[in-house]
Parts: C-alpha cells; structure tokens; sequence
C-alpha cells in the first residue's frame, strides 16, 4: 500500500541529520589520511626505481629454492612458479610490483579499513531499531499505514545503503590520497592474474572490488546479526556490544576450536571467504560452495528472528 | 449522540502472561463528540489506546475503526487515526519540520501546504524549523498534536494530551478539540487523569478501573444530576451549638467540623432553612460557603480512592 521508497527516505534522513554520522564519515577520512602519511614518510621512494632489479633477484632466490629443495609441498612450489612467471611477465612488460607506496597499493592497502565500516554500520544498524524503542518514538512509527515489516526493510536497506556509502567514500578518498601521495601514474597498471599456467592481464578496479566485495561478507553479516539483536532485545548497547565483540573474537574462537569437526558450521568459520582464494581451509574438507550455503542459511535464519520479533511483538515501550 | 460510531469495541480482552489487564471492555465513540477516558493510574487505560492502535494485539474481542478491524485490516483502519500515546516523543534531533515531513511521507498524498497549514493551526510558525530537543513539553505536545492531524483523520487519539501545557495553552487544546469535533466532525478520543480538565472538555465519560468499564455518562447530565446534593461549609460561634441545630434539621451523615466551621452535604434547598435556625437561635453566622460535587468526587467515588490495581 505504501511506498517502500518513502520510508527509505524517513529512514535516510533520519540517518544524515546526525552528528554522529558525520562524526563517522569524519573518522574515515581520518584513518586513511593517516595511512596515507605513515606510508609516505616510513616507505623510501628510491627503491622503487630499481625494482626491475630486485624482482629478478627475487625469481633467482625462488628459482634456487625450487631446485635446491626437493621436498617442498607442491603448494609452495605453485606458489613459487606462480611468482616466478608473474615477476618475468612484470619485467618483460614494465609493469611495476603492487607496493604499498603506488596507488592501488595504498588502495589494497586500506581494505583493512572496511573494519571500521562495519563497526560504524553495525553501531547503526543496531540503534536505528532500539533507538526508536529507547526514544519512545516506535509508538509514533508504527501508528501508520505501513506494515511492520516495511518499516524493518526500509530500515534494514538505510543501513546498507549507509554501509554503501562509506564504503564509497572509502574507495574513493583512499583512491585519490593514493593518487596525490604516489602519483596516479600507476592507476592505469593492469592486476596480473596466473590463469592456467599464463600471466593474464586483467583490470586492477575490478580486482579491488572483487576485495572489496569478499571483505564485506563479514560486515553484511555482522550488521544483519546486530540488527536482529536490537530486534530482539530492543537494546542498542547491547546489540552493538555483542557483535563487536563477536566481530573481532569470533575468529579467534574458531581458530582455538579448529580441531573440532563441527567448527565448520559456526558463521565465523564461514565468512572469511578468501579462505579458499589464496589460502587453506580452516577444516579440511570444506569448499566455498559449503560456506556460501552456510551463509545464506545464518542470513536468513537472522532475518526471520528479526522479522517475527519485530511483526509480532506487543509495543509496550 | 447523533454522528455514527467511527470507533466500536467490542468485548475486548487483554492478557500479559496470565494477569488479565482488560476484562471485557465495549463502548462507542462518535463522530462529533469528545470522549473522555478516565481511569487511576494502571486501570488500562494506555492499554486500551495501544490496542486501538494496533501497537498491543488484542486477546480478544474486535476492535472496528470507520469499519476496519484493527485485527485484519490494520492499513485501511489506522489510516484514519491520528494519535498521541503518552508523551509525544518525537525525534529530537530533527527540526519540528522535518518531524513532519517524515510522518507525511508514510501517508499517500500530502502536500507541503497541509504540512503549513497544520503548523499554523497549532500555533508553531515561529520556532517549526528549530530542532526539536530546543522544545519545551508544551510545544512538543502541539508538534505531537499537528502529526496527529496532517492527515485530516477522522479519529484523534490522545493519551494524556494536557500534561505540559500551561493554563492558557490547555484552554487553547480545549477549544481546538471541541473546534474539530464540531466543524469537522472528528470523533476525539481523549485519555486523562485531570478530572477538571475532562469536565469541560468532553462530551462522554467513560470510567475504567482494574481493566473494566464503569460507566458511561454524559457530562451535563450528571453535573445537572449532582446540583441538587451540595457540601455546605458553615463558619459560625459556637460550633457546638450550631452543629446540635443542624442536628436538628437534617439528618446527615458526614459533618466534619473544623476550628469555627461545620461542613455538612445536604440539600441545596435547605440551605436557608438552616440559616434561618441558626439566627434564631443567637448563633453568629459568618459565611455559607457551597460547593457542587466535581466530577472529582465523583470519580474517586466510583473507582474508590488511588489505589493502584
């Protein structure tokens, strides 16, 4: 009956007329511009123009290791033919390392902050339901020709979209700092991919949203947890304590009980994808496809609790 | 009354756990009228208005709004009902404006004029573009009022709405209430403990106490009622003398007596009877001070004194 569309905006505008939000986009542009400094001032510029040098030392040291030791796994040794090939592609096309003081260097380099993104969406996520418990304001809410349950996705989507803008803002700044910092000369240098047994170009803005992209699973399902926590208990101190501490321990956990078969389906064991990319299992035996499905099934289980808590429940705040 | 019913509740129940909060409930509210609701603190009477509004689920029985079960038809049924649900918590670090503006985005069709044109009816041109947490109680109970209207309901809801307001500002909400009950037909549902205040306010009164309905009267039919039985105040000397005279005339129950002054209720009509005695008597009189029943005692009556249920 009502237009989804409207809500989203209530809740938008209830979002961007904040401080704290501004406060958050703030603290963003903050941590990168630091970063961005301490790469400067602790990286020397002049090893970067002999990097041709250094890169054919480096296949040299690898190329003696391969024939010196027999008995490598055949996991090091891919790994080692993999560099060797992609340094000589490097040296053969003048195509320089992806170093923390290049542009999409610094740009990899701060997906580590995709962190602070989730803990802002998730702190949020997590107020957007409670707060309007806490406030009194759910009673002025929900007397409307809404159904409940819009009102939950119009707020649920106002989170991502928040999410979705940070994470712009963090692309972006960390793009352009990078670019003033180390020049933009690089911006245009393909990512080398080793597909088959060859070096294959491919597009290096692609590759950082494929990063990007892997490194928000964990967030998505961190704020989709804190939002059925304040679902639940109408509490946003708690919601947003919870999945905090259940964001930075949660591997932690997983990793002291590895050696238990059943690690495999806790969400923890799951989300960090790039497991399976550059890495190995936590628990022999699972495959990507195992933790996607793993994935979906806590996101939608989450999404229920939320829903039917929300729907359902006496308002008696 | 002469509208049609726009609220009708019938039968309803409400249990939390196993304490029965509302005991088979049922009344009518018209179009046109004021309906005061009144109950001691913890008689349901905010349980009632969460059930109406759909914020609490009714154990049993129905409520119809304009015809639409809150049940099952609960979009087509709250569309027509503005409310206020204890105090009007808006959000505070918005402007009064942008309170609004969100709440007229959940309604198909209104426009920035009936946005102005509510702001105006509750008098808050002047600050509406000021954050909300600058507001004091009075001016929040009229933003909380104006997302009552913006949509021209035909139920206005209000828990409480004079708590905050001034004496001028309650004279003003009193005017106003009557205003759109009369011209434009709203039928006002209004929640209060301040008894006085109900008097001149409402139409109807509904008395609740533990969960149940006591009565419903008309308030002119009972303050015509209550004229006839007065509480006289009689400041004379001697006391004692005076009160073996009253003694005399009339038989009455309650007569309390206070340094130089007897207070008994008794007859309008036996007043100067009374008077006449005393003098006759050499008794000197001061003053006769009368004082109808207020709707007060009468509630204290009915529910009992304040104890909480």
């Amino acid at each position: 009956m009502l237009n989804i569309i409207n809500l989203i905006r209530n809740e938008n505008m209830k979002n961007f007329r904040v401080v704290s939000t501004w406060v958050m986009v703030a603290i963003l542009l903050l941590m990168v511009a630091i970063g961005g400094i301490i790469t400067k001032t602790t990286s020397n510029s002049e090893g970067n123009k002999d990097w041709k040098a250094e890169i054919s030392k480096q296949n040299e040291q690898f190329k003696s290791m391969l024939s010196e030791q027999q008995g490598l796994p055949k996991a090091v040794k891919d790994r080692y033919e993999k560099d060797i090939k992609i340094n000589e592609y490097r040296i053969k096309h003048d195509i320089p390392p992806v170093e923390t003081n290049t542009l999409w260097g610094f740009v990899i380099s701060c997906i580590g902050i995709i962190a602070i993104v989730s803990l802002f969406t998730i702190i949020k996520a997590a107020s957007s339901v409670a707060s309007e418990f806490s406030s009194g304001t759910i009673k002025l809410l929900l007397i409307r020709p809404a159904k409940r349950w819009k009102i939950l996705l119009s707020k649920y989507i106002s989170a991502m979209l928040f999410a979705i803008g940070l994470l712009v803002v963090l692309f972006s700044f960390s793009f352009i700092l990078g670019g003033v910092l180390f020049s933009f000369k690089g911006a245009s240098h393909p990512y080398l991919a080793f597909v088959d047994g060859a070096v294959v170009e491919k597009s290096m803005v692609l590759n950082v949203f494929g990063k990007y992209g892997l490194a928000c699973v964990d967030s998505i399902m961190m704020v989709t947890f804190a939002f059925m926590i304040s679902t639940v208990f109408r509490n946003s101190a708690l919601a947003i304590g919870l999945s905090i501490f259940l964001m930075f321990t949660g591997g932690t956990i997983v990793g002291l009980l590895s050696k238990y078969d059943w690690v495999k389906y806790i969400l923890f064991a799951n989300t960090d994808l790039t497991q399976y990319i550059d890495g190995t299992p936590l628990v022999e035996g699972m495959t990507m496809a195992f933790s996607i499905v793993m994935i979906i099934i806590y996101f939608a289980a989450f999404n229920f609790i939320s829903w039917f808590n929300f729907s359902k429940r006496d308002v008696a705040a | 009354m002469t509208g049609k019913p726009i609220v009708q509740i019938k039968n309803i129940k409400k249990n939390i756990g196993k304490k029965a909060i509302i005991k088979d409930v049922t009344f009518d509210v018209f179009a046109g009228e004021v309906f005061g609701f009144l109950g001691p603190n913890g008689a349901g009477k905010t349980t009632t208005i969460r059930m109406m509004l759909g914020l609490m689920s009714i154990t049993e029985g129905e409520i119809f709004i304009n015809g639409y079960s809150i049940k099952k038809d609960f979009e087509s049924a709250i569309a027509c009902v503005g409310g206020i649900v204890e105090n009007p918590e808006m959000y505070k670090y918005l402007s009064g404006y942008h309170n609004l503006l969100h709440y007229s985005r959940m309604y198909k069709g209104i426009k920035k004029e009936r946005i102005e044109e509510v702001i105006k009816l509750v008098g808050l041109e002047k600050r509406i573009h000021d954050k909300v947490k600058t507001y004091s109680l009075g001016m929040r109970q009229r933003l909380g009022l104006a997302q009552a209207l913006l949509h021209s309901p035909s139920l206005l809801v209000l828990d409480e709405p004079t708590n905050g307001l001034d004496p001028a500002g309650i004279r003003e909400l009193r005017e106003l209430l009557r205003k759109l009950a009369q011209e434009e037909n709203i039928a006002v549902f209004v929640s209060s403990h301040l008894l006085s205040e109900m008097e001149l306010m409402c139409d109807r009164i509904g008395i609740i106490q533990n969960g149940q309905l006591l009565n419903i009267q008309k308030v002119d039919e009972f303050l015509a009622e209550e004229k006839t039985t007065v509480s006289a105040t009689f400041t004379v000397e001697p006391v004692s003398k005076a009160k073996a005279c009253i003694g005399s005339i009339i038989k009455s129950k309650t007569s309390a007596v206070k340094n130089n002054q007897i207070e008994v209720e008794m007859e309008w009509e036996q007043i100067p009877e009374v008077v006449a005695k005393f003098i006759q008597e050499g008794i000197k009189v001061y003053g006769v001070q009368t004082a109808t029943k207020t709707l007060e005692d009468k509630f204290l009556e009915a529910t009992g004194g304040s104890e909480i249920a």
